[in-house]
């Protein structure tokens, strides 16, 4: 027989557990309604979803003030506190996740290659599987809009901007002399190995106010977080060998990695134009280790050596017997980099890069040795008010010290200089989403340059707006600041910075492996640097009187799904560009800049063969010249250059891949320039000299093998 | 004396209650997915899953049903936030519990259904991945017949495509069988177990 105290005590601890049924509906801003919502009480398993009215019912023996909780896919979380007894009837509006997929882009000027970017237009694999790029990723840049092709250069020239006006950054670091050292129509290469890199900004115009110092371009490049797996490597070429190592033990990890290069057995067997005394050699030297901390702080060590040596004689003009250049290079960079969580919603980016730079160079019988050391460090912090407002504030400091010396028998005394360009700067920069379709970055930067006693500050800010669930278009508008090349900061360091203007307006169609994009630019330059002389030298005059425009339109289709195995994309930019600068008696487009530059870029992936074949067609129309037998200055043309490049990569097996690629396969006889003497004949003619590839043709020939437990990867991204 | 008989009952009956309505929830989500609502399962287990605080279990089946759902589904955008959703719901359960081979399984199938949806974009880029996580699941616990069922299913896909004989990989699913039928029960519940009927079907081809 049951005591009648239990009964009661059964009804009390029942009661606890009465129920109270919540309901109410829950929409969006366009009321309408969600439909499988998750709506519960925080802490309890009390909950339900909403049905296709949007409406939602469940009860709970939960009592007094409570936490009702709406979560859904792609909407922010929405919370309420009240008291369980009047939820009812409730009436919900979720607001939709800003960072979540189909969000408007702040695009306007960048090109991204990585995994997560959502506007991405290469991915990193595609970087290094170009034809035509040999593995290397500033090569495989140039097939995007925007830039020039200047092949005998190899740097990169942003709408109509030259080579000097784009800085790389790694992990949000300067890099100060991120291409081997080379000389005049020898092109260079990035110094870095392509497989240290996981995404990759390409900003040709109206970037971040965090990067400065550059006018046209800048190109941020971020390392690996964490490598997948320890493996080594093997790389054996017709140009050179090369290894690597990646270990990884706790939250460590280290990759290290070298390449000798050397160019001698290839030229010994493929024709060159120029003369070689000493083909070129060059061995270098990576490590990277990283560190994750338990509180999710990453810190990352980057140390690379490299070592270039070459010499030979440079055809001239106005020299009978040509010039012998000769040149040793030695560069060392460090790079040291730390973001992580301050709490709070407080994220810290901070780091130091630092590099040794020591040249020695021998022209006819002038011996000239440079040493540069040059630093930078920066602290960015990020506050995160809601997925909707974030602010980032930092402070960055900039040392660079450069010595020359130069000896020559027909001096007295040897001729050194040596400045220090120091400069310190501030950046701020908020980032407001009104809507999922709506979006602004505002900015403004700060710099002192202690050398040339100057401040700048420039206003960035760019917009996106959503058009319709697949296109969105953007402006971007932004003042940038340079501070003269070391070529006349040698000289004369009572001149001002240079400075462009950009005006950008971008249009982004995204649908299912196929991208669509167009942007127009204008962008003015002001306060170039001008001289008197034919370069810049100890007796030249300089001002900063120069001035210049360049507007264009670039355009960029890719396209992945139409066709099965093949996947290809297609560039054209079209650039009007003038300026007055350096010794130009008046505005002229230079040299580098050809008004249309088309690339077409093709990988098609074929099973049965286990093979992946690319193509890339390279045109650009003639490029500006100056012939002295004319009034007008810089007013001929060259010859349109042509390029196809092919590559094949065969899988062996997983892991050993063989490569071959060969460079303009169709053999077209490209013209960069021409070079004029600077006295006429008897007959008052300035003859000329073309200034050509110095091999029409360039073959790889390599076997890489990768070695790793699982088998199963491969150095198909470093091709 | 009547005292402490009185709060006895009163903590055994708390205590029951509060066990069953995990256990009742967890129920119920299966219950839901075996029904063909495997939303609302996903929100169920998101619920018990934030109502249980420190439990990675319920958040590892909300993870396997987004994942087990993208393979049927064609649009694009819908497949890339369910598992990115997935991915979130697999941080939670890690943060709970480091170094669990089930959870490194879950990891795997997410990476691998990120291939399945669009090969020539994360074939390249994640196949090491994968291929490490099935490595350091199976050094956690080499008995692990679901390491072995999906590692080897895994391993079946890469050999089609380098044109190399799939069936080289049978033995590893008879192993997973025989592991499926001396997987012991786990203590707790709701634990993984699930798995042998997929190594059947998977069985069949190779016969």
């Amino acid at each position: 027989m049951k005591s009648p105290l239990l009964n009661i005590l059964f009804f009390i601890s029942f009661s606890t557990i009465a129920q109270t049924t919540i309901t109410g509906k829950v929409t969006d801003k366009q009321n309408t309604a969600i439909i499988g919502a998750n709506v519960y009480l925080e802490g309890t398993y009390d909950g339900g979803s909403t049905d296709e009215q949007g409406n939602f019912s469940f009860s709970t023996s939960a009592k007094g003030p409570q936490t009702l909780t709406v979560s859904f896919l792609s909407f922010e979380t929405y919370t309420l506190r009240a008291a369980v007894s009047e939820m009812e009837n409730v009436n919900i509006t979720i607001r939709e996740d800003v960072n979540s997929l189909g969000s408007v882009i702040l695009n306007a000027g960048t090109l991204s290659a990585g995994d997560n970017s959502k506007a991405s237009v290469l991915t990193p694999l595609d970087i290094v599987t170009t034809a035509g790029a040999a593995g290397d990723y500033i090569a495989a840049l140039q097939t995007l809009p925007g830039t020039s092709n200047v092949s005998e250069d190899g740097r990169l020239f942003v709408r109509g901007g030259d080579a000097n006006e784009t800085n790389i950054f790694i992990d949000g670091l300067r890099v100060f002399q991120p291409f081997l050292a080379t000389t005049n129509n020898i092109p260079t290469r990035g110094r870095f190995s392509s497989f240290l890199f996981k995404g990759t900004n390409f900003s040709t115009g109206g970037y971040s106010a965090e990067y400065g110092d550059a006018l046209s371009s800048v190109l941020l490049l971020n390392t690996i977080d964490e490598p997948d797996q320890e493996k080594s490597e093997l790389q054996f070429l017709n140009v050179g060998i090369g290894g690597g190592n990646t270990q990884k033990w706790n939250n460590n990890s280290l990759s290290v990695n070298a390449f000798y290069i050397n160019l001698k057995p290839y030229q010994g067997i493929i024709e060159q134009r120029v003369d070689w005394i000493k083909p070129y050699e060059s061995l270098s030297g990576e490590a990277v280790y990283r560190h994750s901390f338990a509180n999710d702080g990453l810190l990352k060590i980057y140390g690379g050596l490299n070592y270039t040596n070459f010499e030979l004689i440079q055809e001239d003009i106005n020299v009978a017997d040509g010039i012998n250049f000769g040149l040793k290079n030695r560069n060392l960079y460090l790079n040291t980099s730390y973001k992580g969580n301050l709490g709070n919603d407080w994220d810290i980016a901070t780091g130091a890069s630092f590099a040794n730079d020591y040249s020695d160079i021998k022209i006819t019988n002038t011996e000239v040795t440079d040493d540069e050391n040059s630093f930078h460090a920066k602290v960015k912090v990020r506050k995160r008010f809601s997925n909707r407002f974030k602010i980032s504030i930092g402070t960055e400091q900039f040392l660079n010290t450069f010595s020359e010396k130069a000896e020559d028998p027909d001096f007295d005394i040897p001729f050194n200089t040596t400045f220090n360009n120091n400069s310190t700067a501030v950046f701020a920069e908020a980032n407001v989403f009104f809507s999922k379709k709506l979006a602004m970055q505002i900015g403004t930067r700060g710099v002192y340059n202690t050398l040339l006693k100057d401040t700048k500050i420039s206003p960035r800010a760019s917009l996106a707006y959503k058009t319709t669930s697949k296109s969105q278009i953007s402006l971007a508008y932004g003042d940038f600041y340079q501070a003269p090349q070391q070529n006349v900061l040698k000289f004369n360091s009572l001149l001002e910075p240079e400075k462009s203007s950009h005006y950008i307006l971008n249009y982004l169609y995204q649908n299912d492996g196929r991208t669509f994009r167009a942007e127009g630019y204008y962008k003015t330059y002001e306060s170039l640097i001008k001289f008197d002389t034919e370069i810049p030298q100890f007796d030249s005059t300089f001002n900063n009187d120069g001035k210049g425009y360049a507007t264009g339109v670039d355009i960029f289709w890719r396209d992945n799904t139409s066709i099965k195995n093949l996947e290809y994309w297609a560039s054209y930019s079209y650039l009007d560009t003038k300026r007055n600068y350096r010794n130009y008696p008046e505005k002229a487009t230079p040299n580098f800049a050809a008004t249309h530059n088309l690339s077409l870029v093709t990988k098609y992936w074929v099973q049965d063969w286990k093979s992946m074949i690319g193509a890339t067609y390279n045109f650009a129309s003639g490029r500006p010249y100056n012939n002295p037998n004319e009034r007008t200055f810089q007013n001929q043309t060259t010859k349109s250059f042509n390029a196809i490049n092919l590559s094949w990569a065969y899988l062996i097996s997983q892991q050993k891949i063989l490569y071959f690629s060969v460079s303009n396969i169709l053999d077209f006889d490209n013209v960069f320039n021409y070079q004029y003497s600077n006295t006429p004949d008897p007959s008052g003619n300035f003859s000329r000299r073309a200034i050509r590839p110095n091999a029409d043709q360039f073959f790889i020939l390599g076997f890489f093998w990768t070695i790793s437990d699982d088998k199963s990867d491969n150095q198909l991204d470093n091709l | 004396m009547k005292f402490i008989v009185i709060t006895l009952i009163f903590l055994t009956a708390n205590t029951i209650h509060s066990q069953t309505a995990y256990e009742k929830g967890m129920a119920k989500a299966f219950e839901l997915w075996e029904n063909k609502s495997p939303d609302e399962a996903i929100n169920l287990f998101e619920r018990i899953a934030k109502a249980e605080k420190e439990n990675w279990i319920p958040y590892y089946y909300a993870a396997q049903i987004h994942i087990t759902t993208s393979f049927n589904i064609k649009e694009a955008t819908e497949i890339e936030s369910r598992l990115k959703k997935a991915q979130n719901y697999i941080n939670e359960a890690k943060t709970f519990s480091t170094d669990n081979a089930e959870i490194l399984i879950m990891e795997a199938m997410l990476n691998t259904a990120y291939v399945a949806y669009n090969p020539s974009v994360y074939g390249p880029t994640l196949s090491a991945k994968i291929e490490a996580l099935y490595q350091k699941a199976k050094n956690l616990e080499p008995n692990n017949p679901r390491a072995i069922l999906y590692h080897a299913e895994w391993n079946m896909g890469a050999a089609k495509f380098w044109g190399k004989d799939p069936m080289s990989f049978c033995p590893e699913i008879e192993k997973a069988i025989l592991y499926f039928e001396k997987e012991p029960k786990n203590k707790i519940a709701f634990y993984p177990s699930w798995g042998v009927h997929q190594a059947e079907r998977v069985q069949k081809n190779c016969n």
